[in-house]
């Protein structure tokens, strides 16, 4: 398919979807998917496929391009995958709630305009793509009203700072190279000073840390993931944030070019060692903070901020191995963290949006096909050995370790062991003990919510045993970045120092876990207990509530919970009460009354001839 | 080739299933002497095992029997990575880090095991459980930091070797603090006193065993059983420098866990807030220095 | 090809025939102004490919320059009066449905003159002919701000009157210096001989030119009139006040600047105000509970924007102010005009009272939230090409203060997305969902001018180049100072 009838397919059919909504929500529905569809097949057909397309000569004088390889096809084919999955989740999810064909509008465009983003081959489509995908989130953000208005607001105020801040970055890079498309940039960014070049990454850090959530930039997106609806929350989550991934990928690699990136200003104070520093401190503290979380979506938000510090670990660090590592951990996360987004939401929508984690429980007995889905996203994102999360944290470790990094990578591992705490945590309080009476007559999800969860935890399960099929793609992706590919095979990844070999551990695990079930059968057989005949110490069980759930991990918790204030969110909050109070203050100088403004003007002219007087202008 | 593959397999596994069973069995008959009793008989938890089996357990759910045995087959995969004296059955699969993952299978199997069994005791079982192992995980990642990035390698045969040729790591100049602050994690990490309050069956009725009878039991006194196999052998292997056959290195777990379980006799339990300020004080101060003199010396 | 006067005339006429045609009809009045100014509309749309070729000089009486008044017709002069026609012609429309019950021909005779006056300021080469459509310009608005006759609406009238009066009084003293020293009213006469003047006798009535300018221009701190006579004007007037006559301001200042003085070393200075006025305009509009206050002071601070763009005194910079003019303009009517919708609809100019609006008027929502995205300047909006073409500009000049002022433009550009987005999530997510049924139609004469604004600010996002060339030959036309002299003094 070419490139601009995908996109035309993709921005035509948002807006199509919208028009039908006002004649047949059915038809609306349908159709929202098939363009997914028709998107996700367009995408695949281009595998493999390196070439440029121009959409416009002359936009202010600039040619709008077009481009597909390797890097930006995995890019696109996750988001129209993660976005299909979405859009279908929302058949049932969304009927229920008023403005139906706006959230398809604003739903689709979001997903059109990141594809537009990872296709576009120069600066300002890029740019223009990336600002209709920010105000059709804010959008979208501010959808469940109340609580989401703010939300909203404060994700819509980062995103224009950040994305003001990149003009500027791209604006003169413009000055700098006399061009705007990627190749040319490339080509004239040789001459450029290591002074210059560190400025412009900068900048450009802001604009995508912001997209990105790294901390402290990353304020955002908790109160934003957590009060959006729950389809578009898989979508924030899951792949629109990861475009400041792409975008980091894309400047690092795809323009400054790495040598040239790893080698950047002083050896001990440099971009490359500050995004290190920040991709460390986004995975620890936000680790941390989910763990003190009781709102599930709130939970999975700071989880969403931490696993990106992997990922940020990984691009900034500057091997191929990293590289691979955070360009796959893009690639999982969005499976595995839109797949949880969707488990959530399926509780949600079916205990009329209850999120909060003390006053669910025992939901496996009425929502097995969730629950098993949700234990498959909160393995991927642990890291469970044949879940896909394993291979990715895997090559970022390896890499840091055998660069000689072990800080990092011990911070690398430690996220990890959080995130198997809040994991846990998020899997027992919903799905696990004590079922409370009123959830008694609960339903499973409906079908709409079960094909996309089914869909993407299979997805989590094979990308895990063979995360080849992805690496392969990504090999493809760092030759043409210039650089040497990872050897690898279908199964894992040789290196000199420490291989993995998923086909191994697969195959020990499944004939393992085969033999000692068959012992197990071997056993007498066992009698089915309700959860009221429980042991209580002698007490007769109390019905409902005899769950241990509330302040799940209290003594760490609140061991921990003093030095793990969100600082950076207080900034921004008085930073924003600042400037409030002086834009009131000089409100005063609009007194009322008009002598006070005579006395402007005349003290306006008079300054003006003293200007002159004193030194000599004219 | 594939023969000797699976022959070593089995051999493995049976092998530290019963090594693990008889340590339990040692551990009860030494804290009884030590404790001036005469103790059950050192065969006693091979009895238990049987007797289990034969007898009607209550199961809570699909998940309350999937769990366990998830958990113990992650227990017994990673039973396949370490090297048993000369013995590695999958040494080329990931090393280190993957040990490190797989370990989290049994407890991960347990956890959601228990979970299912909508027992506040086990869930407070399992909550101490996570927060102990997140108390010592953190010196524990330190000390393997410091030790791959001494050996430059994160394959544990790759260790082996090099300590074969070498000496100790527990010996080796750069890597004593961590060795040191190994020793001191080593009973939390095997579930003993006093980090035991995850079992505590006088506080909170075994925790996360709460539930389980029957053939469940079996299972979590297997899974159990390897734990403690597999926490020595990591301990024997990274630092202790293996074995270079199967019979010096079960020397060399023998009486390294006969050191902790004096300590485990004579010792009280500890809270598990009292247990994690513990763990992250003095061992993470020991590996932490240890990591930073690993790093200095070798960059 | 059509003589430019009639642009002056034919609305000029058509506003005293009114009177006469209240005779007539009563109804037939309303059209009127539309009439008028789609005729300027239609008829400078086809005189713009003449005067991108050469400018059109009209000799009023036959006198040549310097002796006569003369008419210019340049790039800048077709666009301001193609803009002029463009809004007036529009919100004339909007007028179709009385405003107010009584006086309705007084409206639109005043609003005609307003913006014949207007048009006389762009098209004129003659300063003190200027300086009388300027004051046509100031005295209708003054009275339009008034039209309501409530106190709010007449108390602010008297302060603009006041503010206006001082202002032009300023002005008048300038054009009597210069006419005292060089013995001419026309600007390419005065332009190319001012330099023969090296004294403070120049620069006055420069600095006092700037300043009676500058107060309906509403650089700071002359624009204190502006919030006032904004949110009590009724919102056409608003409209029409904030898309043209402080632009047509803007253009006196520029003319005044760049033509009349030639001034190249005094830009720092124009910088510093420009991103003052940005600064604060934002920052007051920020706190601002009164949806058309805080539409005023945005105006105010692009008006800062423009005036820092101007000042970069670069074909680039000069460029992108016009478009970003053209974008204010277009987007502020667009704004004012669903503002006024709403208000009319509620009753109340407090933000808060907007809540369901989406439901209840989704069209002027959306027509609102356009305008809105626009002025933040968020592709693919007509604001877009405007901030980008500046940002282009600015970083182009590469000089530390401009690089340094970038700063602050962008600090305000953020603190501007914050108010505009707040106004946005009132109208659509605030306070309970409505059901569907409680849908307000929308009047006809409504909804045409804010379709068509809307959709300009659209076409205009996507293919900014429709109008670029026009640009380039304005800022050339201002910059290239010889040249405008030689083409009307031989």
């Amino acid at each position: 398919m070419k490139l601009e009838i995908l996109l035309a397919v993709v921005f035509g059919g948002s807006l199509l979807t919208y028009l039908l909504g006002k004649i047949s929500k059915r038809a609306r529905d349908i159709l929202a998917i098939l363009v997914l569809l028709a998107a996700t097949a367009g995408i695949a057909s281009l595998y493999g496929r390196s070439s440029t397309a121009i959409l416009c000569t002359g936009f202010l004088d600039f040619p709008l391009v077009l481009r597909i390889h390797p890097f930006a096809w995995i890019f696109a084919l996750t988001i129209a995958v993660v976005g299909l999955c979405a859009v279908i989740f929302s058949w049932h999810y969304i009927r229920k709630k008023g403005r139906t064909d706006f959230f398809y509008f604003m739903m689709l465009l979001v997903i059109s305009s990141m594809i537009g983003i990872v296709l576009s081959g120069d600066f300002l489509s890029f740019y223009i793509f990336w600002e209709i995908m920010s105000w059709s989130t804010f959008l979208l953000i501010s959808y469940n009203r109340e609580e989401a208005i703010a939300a909203g607001m404060k994700y819509i105020v980062m995103s224009v700072a950040g994305s003001l801040v990149m003009l500027v970055g791209m604006i003169s890079l413009y000055t700098q190279t006399g061009t705007l498309v990627f190749e040319g940039i490339t080509r004239n960014l040789n001459s450029a000073s290591s002074g210059y070049l560190q400025f412009i990454l900068i900048l450009f850090f802001v604009a995508f840390g912001i997209k990105n959530a790294i901390w402290p930039l990353h304020v955002w997106l908790p109160p934003a993931h957590s009060e959006a609806p729950s389809p578009f929350s898989s979508v924030l989550s899951g792949i629109l944030i990861k475009i400041g991934t792409f975008g980091f990928i894309l400047l690092i690699y795809g323009i400054v070019q790495v040598q040239v990136f790893v080698n950047l200003g002083h050896a001990l104070f440099n971009v490359r060692n500050l995004l290190l520093l920040l991709g460390a401190v986004t995975i620890l503290l936000p680790t941390f903070i989910a763990l003190l979380q009781d709102d599930a979506k709130r939970l999975l938000a700071w989880s969403t901020v931490a696993q990106a510090g992997y990922m940020i670990l990984g691009i900034a660090y500057g091997t191929s191995e990293s590289l691979s590592g955070g360009t796959l951990h893009f690639f999982n996360h969005a499976l595995f963290k839109s797949l949880l987004f969707m488990v959530v939401g399926a509780v949600e929508f079916r205990t009329n949006g209850v999120r909060d984690l003390n006053s669910l429980g025992g939901l496996i007995k009425k929502m097995p096909v969730t629950f098993a889905a949700g234990l498959i996203g909160v393995c991927g994102l642990i890291g469970v050995p044949l879940t896909n999360g394993f291979v990715s944290k895997w090559l970022i470790y390896h890499t840091l370790i055998v660069n000689h990094s072990p800080f990092l990578a011990f911070v690398a591992l430690l996220g990890t062991w959080g995130t198997i705490l809040y994991s846990y945590k998020l899997i027992h309080h919903i799905f696990l003990g004590q079922l409370p009476r009123k959830y008694e007559q609960l339903n499973a999800a409906p079908v709409s919510m079960k094909v996309p969860m089914i869909f993407l935890s299979l997805a989590v399960v094979v990308f895990g045993v063979l995360p080849g099929l992805p690496l392969h793609v990504i090999n493809l992706s760092e030759i043409g970045f210039g650089m040497e590919p990872l050897a690898i095979n279908m199964w894992g990844v040789v290196t000199g120092s420490g291989t993995i070999q998923m086909l191994n551990i697969a195959t020990a695990l499944t004939l393992g876990g085969i033999v000692l079930w068959l012992f197990f059968r071997m056993g007498r057989k066992n009698t089915r207990a309700d959860q009221l005949d429980n042991y209580a110490a002698g007490a007769p069980v109390p019905a409902d509530r005899y769950q241990y759930s509330v302040k799940f991990y209290d003594p760490l918790t609140s061991m921990i919970a003093p030095y793990l204030k969100d600082t950076a969110d207080n900034f921004y909050s008085a930073l924003a009460r600042g400037i409030r109070n002086v834009g009131n203050g000089i409100r005063r100088i609009y007194t009322g009354d008009v002598g006070n403004y005579v006395m402007y003007i005349i003290l306006f002219l008079a300054i003006l001839i003293f200007i002159q007087l004193y030194w000599k202008v004219w | 080739m594939v023969i000797v593959l699976v022959l070593q397999i089995l051999f493995v596994t049976l092998l530290s299933c019963l090594v693990g069973l008889f340590l339990i069995g040692l551990s009860r008959k030494m804290t009884a002497r030590i404790h001036w009793r005469y103790g059950p008989p050192l065969s006693q938890p091979f009895i238990d095992i049987v007797k289990w089996f034969s007898q009607t357990a209550v199961s809570h759910g699909k998940l309350f029997d999937a769990g366990m045995i998830f958990s113990l087959t992650g227990s017994v995969v990673v039973v396949l990575f370490l090297p048993f004296g000369g013995i590695c059955p999958l040494r080329g699969s990931g090393g280190l880090l993957v040990i490190l993952y797989l370990m989290l299978i049994a407890p991960l199997g347990i956890a959601l095991s228990a979970g299912e069994a909508a027992n506040p005791y086990a869930s407070i079982g399992v909550s101490r459980k996570l927060q102990l192992a997140f108390g010592y995980e953190l010196s524990l990642l330190m000390i393997l930091l410091s030790l791959m990035t001494y050996y430059r390698t994160v394959s544990i045969v790759d260790i082996v070797e090099a300590q074969i040729q070498s000496g100790w790591s527990l010996v080796q100049l750069p890597l004593v603090v961590s060795g040191l602050a190994y020793l001191l994690i080593m009973p939390a990490i095997m579930g003993i006193r006093p980090f035991e309050m995850i079992q505590a069956p006088q506080e909170i009725s075994s925790g996360p065993m709460a539930e389980y009878g029957g053939k469940f039991l079996a299972f979590a006194t297997l899974q159990h059983a390897l734990n403690i196999y597999i926490g020595l052998s990591l301990f024997v292997n990274l630092f202790l420098g293996g074995g270079s056959n199967a019979g010096y290195f079960l020397i060399k777990l023998l009486l390294a866990f006969m050191v902790f379980q004096v300590i485990h006799a004579v010792w009280p339990r500890f809270r598990i807030e009292q247990a994690v300020r513990c763990l992250w004080r003095w061992p993470a101060l020991l590996a932490f220095i240890g990591l930073i003199i690993v790093w200095v010396t070798t960059s | 090809m059509v003589n430019p006067v009639l642009f002056i005339v034919v609305p000029l006429g058509l506003a005293f025939a009114i009177p006469l045609l209240k005779y007539i009809s009563k109804k037939i009045i309303r059209f009127v102004p539309a009439l008028a100014f789609l005729f300027n509309l239609i008829f400078a749309l086809r005189l713009i490919p003449v005067v991108m070729d050469h400018q059109v000089h009209v000799q009023i009486g036959g006198f040549i320059p310097p002796l006569g008044i003369n008419l210019v017709a340049g790039p800048v002069g077709m666009l301001f009066v193609v803009l002029i026609a463009l809004v007036g012609f529009l919100v004339s429309i909007y007028a179709f449905h009385p405003i107010k019950e009584k006086d309705e021909d007084r409206y639109h005779i005043l609003y005609m003159l307003q913006l014949t006056g207007a048009t006389g300021v762009v098209l004129t080469g003659d300063i003190f002919n200027l300086f009388v459509f300027f004051e046509i310009l100031c005295l209708a608005s003054y009275s339009l701000v008034a039209y309501l006759g409530n106190r709010a609406g007449i108390e602010s009238a008297v302060k603009y009157l006041i503010q206006g009066s001082l202002g032009s009084g300023l002005i008048l003293i300038g054009i009597g210096l210069l006419y005292g020293q060089f013995g001419t009213l026309n600007m390419a006469d005065i332009a190319g001989r001012i330099h023969s003047v090296q004294s403070i006798s120049v620069y006055v009535p420069l600095v006092l030119f700037i300043t009676g300018f500058g107060v309906e221009a509403a650089l700071f701190p002359l624009n204190a009139w502006l919030p006032d006579a904004h949110s009590s004007a009724p919102s056409t007037i608003s409209a029409v006040l904030s898309g043209i006559a402080i632009e047509v301001g803007l253009y006196a200042v520029l003319r005044v600047v760049f033509t009349l003085f030639g001034i190249t070393h005094m830009m720092g200075l124009f910088l510093l105000l420009g991103v003052l006025t940005l600064l604060i305009g934002e920052l007051c509009a920020f706190s601002q509970d009164n949806i058309k206050r805080m539409l005023a002071f945005s105006s105010i601070g692009q008006i800062g924007l423009l005036v820092f763009a101007f000042s970069l005194a670069s074909t680039l910079g000069i460029a992108g102010g016009f478009f970003q003019l053209i974008s204010h303009t277009l987007g502020k009517a667009l704004l004012f005009l669903a503002a006024g919708y709403m208000i009319a609809h509620t009753g109340s100019m407090e933000i808060a009272s907007f809540q369901g609006m989406g439901k209840r008027m989704p069209f002027t929502s959306l027509a609102f939230t356009i305008g809105a995205f626009s002025m933040v300047g968020l592709p693919p909006f007509m604001g877009f090409p405007g901030k980008f073409m500046i940002l282009k500009a600015a970083l182009h000049d590469g000089q530390m203060l401009t690089l340094i002022l970038l700063v602050f433009i962008l600090i305000a550009t953020v603190i501007e997305g914050a108010y505009f987005f707040r106004v946005v999530q009132v109208l659509y997510f605030a306070g309970e969902d409505l059901p569907d049924r409680e849908r307000a139609p929308v009047a006809f004469s409504r909804f045409v001018p804010m379709f068509l604004f809307t959709g300009l600010i659209i076409v205009l996002g996507i293919y900014p180049s429709l109008i670029t060339d026009l640009l380039d030959a304005s800022a050339l036309e201002l910059l290239d100072r010889p040249d405008f002299i030689k083409s009307i003094i031989p």
